[in-house]
Order: C-alpha cells, then sequence, then structure tokens
C-alpha cells in the first residue's frame, strides 16, 4: 500500500459548474476519505429579508439560483402563505405544478447533459440540451422569462395561460417526449455510459437512510421518499403518483432515476392540463404576518426535498427567511459515496448528487 | 400521505438527548435554523417521519450559547452547524466535522446578529414614505377644501362656512404638530411656511 496523500479537488474544476472544494485523501489510486468545503459564493441573501417586503423578496428567492429559480419562488411563497393563513385559488395551483414540472424537466435535462459531458459524450450532452431549449422556450412563451421566471406571487400566480396554449404545450412535449426516448436509450443501454457508472460510487439503502438524503439521490438507492407524496396544491389531485426509485444505489441508478423522472413529470403536466379548473389565478394579500408567527414547509425541488422556514414580526418585513437545500443535506451522503472510489470516478460521483451550491451557500 | 408541520418547545439541555431517541424512533433529521431577536438566539432542529415535520424550539439561547452536536446521530447535521457559528455565534460541542469558524467566507464575524444599517435605513425609509403619503392625503384634502372655499366666496352666503373650515383645518394641523417630536414639527412648520409663501407669490405673479 502507498503513502496517503490529500489531493486538492476544485473549487475550479472542469466538471464543477459551481465552486465546491474537496479535499481527498488517496492511497493508491483509492480515495479513503474526503473533506467538503464550501463557502465560496456565500451572498448572505437570507439576511435581505430584513430589507425586503414580504412581497419583494420572493425576487430574492427566486435568484437564489437560477435552475432551481421556479421552485425557490414557489416554496417561499407557500410558506408565506402558510404564515398569512392565504389560501391560493385552484386554477394557480395548478399553474404553479405546471411550471415547477418544467422547470424539473429542465433541471433534468440540463443535468443529464453535464453528465453525458462529464463522462465524454459530447453529442449525447448537445441533444439534451436541444431539447432543454424546447422547454425554455415554452417558459419563454408562457411568463416572458427563460429561466427566472418571476411568474410566482404571494397568493397564486402573476399570469395565465390560456387552454389554447396548454394544449400547445402538451403538443410540444409529445414531440419532445419521442426525441427524449431516443436521448434516454442511449443513456441507458450505452456501454460507454455503463462503464462510467454501473457500480460506482454505491450508496446503500440503509446508508441513505441513515444520512437523511434526499431526492434522486436518495431514490436511487431506493428510499421512496419525495415531498410531491404529500399531495400538497396540484398534486393532490393526481389521480397516480408514485416515486421513482432504483435500487442499486450507483452511478448509474441516480442516472436512470433522473430519465424516469422526466418523463413523469411529461405525464403531470399532461394530466393537469387537461384537469385545469376555470377561475381566478391569485387573491390579493392583505396585511402584515403576525410577530412571532412561524411557518415550515417542504418542496420536492428537482434535487430533492427542500425546507422552508418564515418568521413574522408584524411588519411588512419577516423576522427571519431561511431555506434549507437538498445539496445541502446530501453532502454527507456524497463523502460516503467517495470513500474507497477510484480517483478517476470522482467526478462522476460527484456529478450524480446534482449539487447545487449556490443554493447551498445562499 | 399528508404533511403537517408542527413546532414544539424543548429545553436546551435535552437536546442531545431528544435527537438520540428521534433517531432511535426512526425521525429523519431535515435541518437545523437559527433566529435572531434582539438580546438572544432560539435555534430550531427539525425532524419529519411519515409526513409529520416537527420543528423544535430552543429559545432564549444566549448570544454566545454553546449546545451539544448531533453529528454523532446525524452526520448531515455538520453543514447547518457549521454554518450556525458561522453566522450566528452559536458553537456546537463535539462536531464531527468542525470547520472552526471557516465555513463561510464572512468579512463579518456572526453577521446574522447584526442589526444591519440597511435593515434600519429602511425603516426609516418606511417611516418617511408613510408620513409623505398622508400628507399628501392630508394636502389633498386641504386642496379640495380650498377649492369649496373658492366656490362659496361667489356665493357671499357662504363665506361665514368656509371660514369657519380653514379653522377645522387649522386646529387639527395643530392638533398633528404637538403630538410630533420638537424637532420634527419645526421642519414641518417650516416647509408649511414655506408652501404658502410659494403659493402666496404664486397668487400675487398671478394678479400682477
Amino acid at each position: 500500500m502507498g503513502k496517503a496523500t490529500v489531493i486538492p479537488f476544485g473549487p475550479q474544476h472542469p466538471v464543477l459548474p459551481e465552486p465546491l472544494h474537496l479535499d481527498l485523501v488517496v492511497q493508491d489510486e483509492t480515495v479513503i476519505d474526503c473533506l467538503p468545503q464550501i463557502g465560496f459564493v456565500h451572498r448572505g441573501l437570507e439576511k435581505l429579508v430584513e430589507t425586503r417586503d414580504y412581497d419583494q423578496f420572493i425576487y430574492v428567492a427566486e435568484r437564489i439560483c437560477g435552475i432551481c429559480a421556479m421552485g425557490h419562488s414557489l416554496g417561499y411563497a407557500e410558506t408565506v402563505e402558510d404564515l398569512m393563513g392565504v389560501e391560493v385559488p385552484k386554477r394557480g395551483e395548478y399553474l404553479r405544478v405546471i411550471w415547477h414540472e418544467l422547470s424539473r424537466i429542465h433541471s433534468h435535462l440540463l443535468w443529464l447533459g453535464l453528465a453525458a459531458d462529464a463522462f465524454g459524450f459530447e453529442s449525447l450532452f448537445m441533444h439534451c440540451w436541444r431539447l432543454r431549449e424546447r422547454i425554455l422556450d415554452i417558459f419563454e412563451k408562457t411568463t416572458g422569462g427563460r429561466v427566472i421566471l418571476s411568474v410566482v406571487c404571494v397568493g397564486g400566480v402573476r399570469r395565465d395561460i390560456e387552454d389554447t396554449e396548454l394544449a400547445a404545450i402538451c403538443q410540444t412535449l409529445e414531440g419532445i417526449k419521442a426525441e427524449y426516448q431516443q436521448i434516454m436509450d442511449t443513456l441507458l443501454t450505452d456501454i460507454s455510459v455503463k462503464d462510467r457508472t454501473v457500480g460506482v460510487g454505491v450508496l446503500t439503502h440503509d446508508q441513505a437512510v441513515a444520512l437523511s438524503m434526499v431526492g434522486p439521490f436518495a431514490r436511487a438507492s431506493n428510499v421512496p421518499y419525495d415531498v410531491r407524496t404529500f399531495g400538497r396544491g396540484a398534486y393532490g389531485d393526481l389521480t397516480d403518483f408514485a416515486p421513482i426509485t432504483s435500487d442499486e444505489g450507483d452511478c448509474y441508478a441516480r442516472v436512470k432515476v433522473r430519465c424516469q423522472e422526466v418523463l413523469q413529470s411529461i405525464g403531470i403536466i399532461e394530466e393537469l392540463a387537461a384537469k385545469i379548473p376555470a377561475g381566478d389565478i391569485s387573491v390579493k394579500v392583505k396585511g402584515n404576518p403576525e410577530p412571532g408567527a412561524r411557518a415550515a414547509n417542504v418542496l420536492e425541488q428537482p434535487r430533492g426535498e427542500c425546507y422552508y422556514y418564515a418568521q413574522g414580526n408584524g411588519t411588512k418585513f419577516l423576522e427571519r427567511m431561511r431555506m434549507r437545500t437538498p445539496t445541502s443535506q446530501n453532502l454527507a451522503g456524497m463523502v460516503e459515496a467517495l470513500k474507497g472510489c477510484d480517483l478517476a470516478d470522482v467526478n462522476m460521483i460527484i456529478l450524480t448528487i446534482d449539487p447545487c451550491i449556490s443554493c447551498t451557500e445562499r | 400521505m399528508g404533511f403537517q408541520s408542527v413546532f414544539t418547545p424543548l429545553e436546551r439541555s435535552a437536546v442531545h438527548e431528544d435527537a438520540a431517541s428521534r433517531q432511535a424512533q426512526g425521525w429523519r433529521y431535515v435541518q437545523m435554523l437559527a433566529v435572531n431577536n434582539e438580546d438572544d438566539v432560539d435555534v430550531v432542529y427539525s425532524y419529519m417521519k411519515y409526513g409529520a415535520l416537527d420543528n423544535v424550539v430552543i429559545s432564549a439561547l444566549p448570544k454566545d450559547a454553546h449546545l451539544p452536536s448531533i453529528t454523532d446521530l446525524y452526520l448531515e447535521a455538520f453543514v447547518c452547524e457549521n454554518e450556525i457559528h458561522d453566522l450566528f455565534g452559536i458553537t456546537f460541542d463535539g462536531l464531527a466535522i468542525d470547520f472552526l469558524g471557516n465555513f463561510y467566507r464572512v468579512s463579518t464575524e456572526f453577521p446574522m446578529t447584526i442589526t444591519s444599517p440597511e435593515k434600519l435605513a429602511m425603516m426609516e425609509k418606511q417611516r418617511k414614505l408613510e408620513e409623505k403619503k398622508a400628507q399628501a392625503e392630508a394636502a389633498k384634502a386641504q386642496k379640495a377644501k380650498e377649492a369649496a372655499k373658492g366656490k362659496a366666496a361667489e356665493s357671499p352666503a357662504d363665506i361665514s362656512g368656509a371660514t369657519a373650515d380653514g379653522q377645522l383645518i387649522d386646529a387639527e394641523m395643530e392638533a398633528k404638530l404637538a403630538a410630533m417630536p420638537p424637532e420634527k414639527a419645526a421642519k414641518v412648520r417650516a416647509a408649511m411656511e414655506a408652501k404658502a409663501r410659494a403659493a402666496k407669490k404664486a397668487a400675487e405673479g398671478e394678479d400682477a
């Protein structure tokens, strides 16, 4: 056995879109321990709640991260609505979920592209991002924005989608589905993809439960935890929803779960577009949160469960706003998955937790 | 499966014991957060089981308090514990992965415990905006009264009533000024006088 050496990984690395540093303790090309370090992009956004109205802060919340923008605005709005006892009209709830699921599709396609890029499959990366563009086009058509949508407000949503437009979205998604199936087949059957992912970074079900892991990272280790099963908002009206799980617990399983979740999200959008009721899209919210009132909420972001907390102080500024992101919860799982892996597999394992450092540091 | 979020108070001394019993009962660790109050800090631990989100609140901890770390039970809590230490100054004893205050690169020590000048400025701005709004409303009402007075001047029989209204407005203004702090009242008086002078000058200009 060779001597243990510490190899720094990141914060600047081709596989990392965001700054994450790891001290990898390596012995004979095998990682025996790992120490993660973040803190390069902490912006103090939670403190901004002291100087922004509760309805203005929604713009800050969605700028915490570009990829999770829709989810953060939705999670924040739901928490403030809980705090103030606001009930959102049904049509508003449906529209929120439709946009949120579109956001999940765009996030997963982005991630699948990045994963393909990480194992050197350039053309697959481009195909994933080509499909993602069509989702961004839907966003642009329905909200005016491609990444930051600014469509959720406390009390509902700002814009409606006409029924004809919803039908057009479903048609676009049907078109995407056929093309996506081909990409998915490549991702799940191609030998060069399997070589890099099968049996790499295995986390067992027990480890995933013990480390309280969330999102596709946990579901790939057969933990059937998905916040959408709680049925908040329009999720409660879905006829049949079950989390997608896999029991291998390796990088391949994480790719597989995310691949299938794209199709699941398309199914959710199609079902809700067919069922969406007519009516108002938002209610006017009056008054301020009561002093000392607290609310906590969870939301299934593309990367997993995200926790939101809001506390009022009687003014239009919140006393405290907090979000705990899925990556923050999955860091311990990532460290565990890295232990015992080959040095060449480190980038794949890090990528398969789909780390979002901007969210984690806020 | 439904979702329910509750807040449960807990004694400071029972933090670790509570976490251990929850782990044994199969509760999942969700998160930890701190809330800065004027003189102390609250810490909230969240656990979940079958859709029940239990937020355990440890109230009124001193700003330099020590709490036992729960990373021996839930390793994943190391992120939140290091974060709370760096931003709020609470120390967690026995932290499994301790960054010793270097988790976040912050330029100010414990920034979340400081009431920021921005917050104070914003509150002041808010107060001024509300004041301005009230003044604008008062001015609007005054203008409406003056317009009514102008109409009344055309019919001499109404002059006494309009004068009485003017006196009433003056009395209301005096009462408002009396309720204000002296410095602010002086400023408002000066502004009102300047406004009156400007109005008089404009009226003289029109006459000429």
